[in-house]
């Protein structure tokens, strides 16, 4: 029995340690269910990065192994995740959409001596969950906050904040509301709704009644925003002249053939749009295309999955193969370089991503809806983030 | 509904049981040695196991219908949770004792409104029930954590020796030997005169009541079992996994857990377990061979269960059973 | 005054949307006896052939509505054939699970067919923009809603309960062996009661989708929703499933308005309110 223990806790430990050749990477995302397209983004991402930059760093191959998690189920994530490690062998650890399926990943990180880079989710604590994460998404407090800016420097100065009732909803609200105040506007209202809603009409009417000059959402993206947006301009707000304000997150590319005519005009903030004008971009953009088959399924966690290829890549470079977590996110903090989405660096104290926020306009050209970049907030870090 | 009867083997009381222990640790130890990586996926499938467990009681047994019994689950992993993050009790025994109260509190609260419906009017307010739990774990992240999840769990090494660690095996075998115990318990449980009683009220509840039994409380009672055994499967899920979300206080947890009962079959307590190892490892298996299209496989697998398995898996094997025993007697 | 106008017109509106929605599985759950959890995947499936025709064909609004109809009724038969057939009687949790299984199984294909992006059905002129009735505007396609609800509540009232389909339709759900001694061809009545079901799902996914958007998950998001209405508004019962999404769609429109914070907790409270004070829906029939 004894002798039994200790060959099976041998046997598991050789899977841990790096082999010369082929570097296994785990990706957690969802790959069915309500976020499925986001999990194809995920994969998008990394097809992209390897079509551009192939698919080895020095003389080891990098190896994907997928892990299907649907939907925000921590314990499902904590048993993939050390089925990963344990059963398959993977060096690092990627993905992730929810924010609860991270944080169920990351005690463990230390132990198993693996990093993990973080391709979406995007509450500003992760970080501190453990040593070894690593973010190259964004978090909402990143993306909502210039947002205030905008609002007052279009001369806005009494907002209403509407918002689903979740953490990331929360996040928004809470980065608007305190930026806005700071700049000397005054939110008259902050409406916080069910998940479910699926009638928002009321909502609407509250909107009219609160005399606000702008509304400042968050909402799921898919049909929860669709229907917030229909009725918003069902309602006749939009008429009104009341302007919508968001993050990025509620108009992203793949969701704009639907919400289009609806959300024209409307005005977010964000990290990424796939009309980025930049060679880097047009570049991801073919390559990304290519594999899903369709561009309009593009969207920004694939940009995510992509730039935290760059940064995996560069922890094999920097460890040379050898599995060494500490080693491998201790190489890339502070590293910079120039993703689709513009300008990044990798925050030594934090492990987040500094990069522009972009203000953007819905807009059709040439028959198509896009995310019509009109402003820059250059070198944003994430304001919501607290040291531990 | 009709009968569902337990296989003959097992009828044989306390024999009986014995030899399902011995061969469910025979089949623990298999796992453990053939499949060491998949161990934390195992832990889960006992804690949804005693969900499972949990809702045979009721529903099996004493034929109460619910769709929501995942509030009981995530009482148990809530409070084990809190219990840890935010008052530093870190013992996991501590823990998982305050998961199995916290449960019998939330089934015993939930009976009282989900006894006033029958049939479908039940299942409604079993669902309004675990909803109403989302809502209020959902209104009071401060405690919770919302739908971030309830992180900061860290559970101190079990009896001051063994570590929870990465290769899950101290919350394997903690899971295992809850497993074991929970399930010898519960045979006793509904071999008991009151195990009887809850099957009679099943049967014709008119009858019951015409005969002086006290009906309601009963299925009260039984209801709070039901929600200790639930807790435990929650706290045990909330000790392994370290984290609390939303999911586990979910229409779509209870719902699975129904189906994983209904296709090993009710009122045997076998059916529970095998149906939800089956369905998991099923689910597991399809969703790492496709990731993308696992859930037309798995629906498909259900439809046929229950065209040609009417009474789950366990009553197809006693089918079986009766064959070649009826065959060899020829 | 203007706010509880205001309320009151948004409530009814949710409400009749609910209602088209929902009948259809009150029918199948209550003349059929039949727990079919897979109603809202019929739903699904008339709302992604409404979409496709509108969108990819550039069919009329109108055609494409009886196009979704009809190809669900189309495919109602040899599913009720091969599958749901075999299921009648059984016990529920037996049906629970077999139409859930058969959700997943639609889910997927929608998936791997349709794609996991959101469908909008394209409307026509007429029913997009505001409508003004004197206080305020409400948008056409609602006002539509609630006039084909109306519609479809006078006609299933009127088939059911003065029609010769009707009588056999009731005296084969009470007792079939009865009905069958006496000429009533059971089998082909709950073919065509499954049927209309279905098309009345469809029809509801169609006009309900400005409210509840077309998208593979739509079968298992609203799921509760349904089965609420419902068990609410007693199975089988047309006026009790009417007043029961007029009650609910007044808790969830002045809950979201007053405290959008608490929406839900009114919503589910009054329905264990109504559910404890009537066990068998406001207007079910006694078991």
């Amino acid at each position: 029995m004894k002798y039994l223990l200790q060959v099976t806790a041998a046997v598991a430990l050789c899977a841990g340690v790096a082999h010369a050749d082929v570097i296994k990477v785990g990706v957690v995302g969802p790959f069915s269910g309500g976020a499925a397209l986001q999990g194809r983004n995920f994969q998008a991402g990394i097809e992209a990065y390897f079509a551009l930059h192939g698919k080895t760093v020095g003389e080891h191959e990098i190896e994907v192994i997928y892990r299907d998690l649907p939907a925000a189920d921590p314990g499902q994530s904590a048993a993939l995740t050390q089925e990963l490690i344990v059963g398959e062998g993977v060096q690092y650890l990627a993905g992730y959409y929810y924010t609860p399926d991270a944080m169920a990943a990351a005690p463990i990180l230390e132990e198993a001596n693996v990093p993990m880079v973080i391709f979406n989710a995007a509450t500003s604590a992760i970080v501190n969950a453990s040593p070894l994460v690593v973010r190259t998404s964004f978090t909402t407090f990143q993306t909502s906050t210039p947002m205030a800016t905008v609002a007052r420097e279009r001369g806005i100065s009494k907002a209403i904040t509407v918002v689903s009732d979740y953490g990331p909803g929360i996040d928004a609200e809470t980065a608007f509301v305190r930026a806005f105040g700071a700049a000397g506007g005054e939110t008259v209202q902050s409406v916080r709704m069910p998940m479910t809603t699926v009638d928002f009409s009321p909502i609407m009417q509250r909107i009219k009644d609160s005399g606000a000059e702008a509304v400042f959402a968050f909402l799921p993206a898919g049909p929860q925003t669709l229907g917030f947006m229909t009725a918003f301009v069902e309602n006749g707000l939009k008429d009104a002249g009341v302007q919508l304000l968001a993050p990025g997150d509620l108009t992203q590319e793949s969701d704009l053939p639907v919400l289009g005519p609806n959300a024209a005009g409307m005005l977010t903030t964000f990290h990424y749009a796939v009309s980025h004008n930049s060679p880097e971009n047009i570049a991801f953009i073919e390559a990304a295309s290519n594999w899903l088959g369709n561009p309009d399924e593009l969207s920004f966690p694939a940009v995510g999955a992509y730039d935290g290829m760059t940064v995996i890549a560069r922890m094999i470079e920097a460890t040379d193969g050898r599995q060494d977590a500490a080693a491998a996110v201790e190489a890339v903090k502070g590293m910079e370089w120039i993703s689709p989405r513009g300008p990044v660096s990798i925050n030594p104290e934090n492990r987040h991503l500094t990069q522009n926020i972009y203000l953007r306009e819905v807009a059709e050209v040439e028959g198509k809806w896009i995310n019509h970049e009109l402003q820059v907030f250059e070198n944003q870090g994430d304001p919501g983030w607290v040291a531990p | 509904m009709s009968q569902p009867r337990t296989l003959p083997l097992l009828k044989r009381g306390f024999l009986g049981d014995i030899i399902s222990l011995a061969v469910m640790i025979a089949i623990a130890v298999i796992c453990f040695h053939f499949m060491p990586s998949n161990l934390s996926f195992f832990t889960r499938i006992i804690a949804i196991m005693l969900l499972v467990l949990a809702i045979d009681l009721v529903t099996g047994f004493t034929g109460i219908a619910t769709l929501g019994h995942a509030a009981l689950y995530g009482a148990g992993a809530y409070a084990a949770g809190i219990a840890a993050a935010k008052f530093g009790i870190n013992d996991p025994i501590l823990m998982l004792l305050i998961g199995v109260v916290a449960g019998a509190i939330m089934g015993l609260i939930s009976s009282l409104v989900i006894l006033r419906g029958h049939g479908l009017s039940q299942l409604v307010l079993s669902i309004a029930v675990v909803q109403l739990a989302r809502e209020a774990a959902n209104k009071f992240s401060g405690w919770t954590g919302g739908s971030d999840g309830l992180s900061g769990i860290s559970p101190a090494p079990l009896f001051g020796t063994w570590r929870f660690d990465l290769w899950g095996r101290t919350s394997y075998w903690l899971a295992v030997v809850l497993l074991l115990v929970t399930f010898f318990l519960l045979r006793q449980l509904v071999r008991s005169p009151f195990g009887k009683l809850c099957q009679a009220i099943r049967q014709d509840p008119v009858r019951v009541r015409a005969m002086g039994a006290p009906v309601y409380l009963t299925q009260v009672k039984m209801y709070a079992i039901s929600g200790a055994v639930a807790g435990l499967g929650g706290a045990l899920s909330a000790v392994a996994t370290k984290v609390v979300g939303l999911d586990s206080l979910s229409f779509e947890l209870s719902a699975e857990a129904v189906v994983m009962l209904v296709l090993g079959g009710t009122a045997n307590l076998f059916g529970a377990m095998i149906g939800s190892g089956v369905f998991m490892w099923f689910e597991h298996t399809m969703a790492t061979i496709n990731p993308y299209h696992w859930l037309t496989i798995v629906g498909a697998l259900l439809v046929v269960v229950v065209l040609f398995a009417p009474r789950g898996l366990t009553g197809m094997a006693e089918t079986l059973y009766n064959r070649l025993i009826g065959g060899l007697r020829k | 005054m203007q706010t509880i106008l205001s309320i009151g017109v948004d409530a009814f509106a949710y409400g009749m949307v609910l209602f088209v929605i929902s009948i259809g599985l009150s029918v199948t759950m209550g003349l059929m006896k039949f727990a079919n959890l897979a109603h809202g995947a019929f739903a699904m499936i008339g709302g992604y052939v409404a979409s496709y025709a509108t969108q990819a064909l550039g069919w009329h609004f109108g055609f494409a509505l009886l196009a979704a109809v009809a190809a669900c009724m189309v495919l109602a038969v040899p599913l009720e054939r091969f599958l749901y057939r075999r299921f009648y009687g059984a016990s529920e949790l037996r049906q629970v699970l077999m139409t859930i299984g058969l959700t997943f199984m639609i889910i997927g294909i929608a998936n791997w067919l349709m794609g996991p992006t959101l469908k909008t059905i394209a409307l026509p002129p007429a029913l997009q923009g505001p409508v003004d009735i004197g206080f305020r505007s409400v948008p056409a396609h609602k006002i539509f809603a609630a006039v084909v609800g109306l519609l479809v509540a006078i006609g299933l009232w009127l088939l059911i309960e003065r029609t010769f389909f009707g009588v056999k339709l009731r005296a084969a759900v009470d007792d079939a062996p009865m009905a069958e001694a006496l000429g009533i061809r059971t089998k082909i009545v709950y073919a065509i009661s499954f049927s209309i079901a279905i098309g009345l799902a469809a029809l509801g996914g169609v006009v309900g989708a400005q409210l509840l958007p077309i998208e593979p998950q739509y079968a298992l998001h609203h799921m509760v929703t349904f089965l609420v209405v419902v068990s609410v508004g007693g199975a089988g019962s047309i006026g009790g499933a009417l007043a029961a999404c007029l009650i609910l769609g007044t808790v969830k429109t002045t809950g979201s308005y007053l405290m959008p914070e608490f929406g839900n907790f009114f919503f589910y409270l009054a329905v264990i309110a109504i559910v404890a004070v009537f066990p068998n829906g406001l207007m079910g029939r006694a078991k």
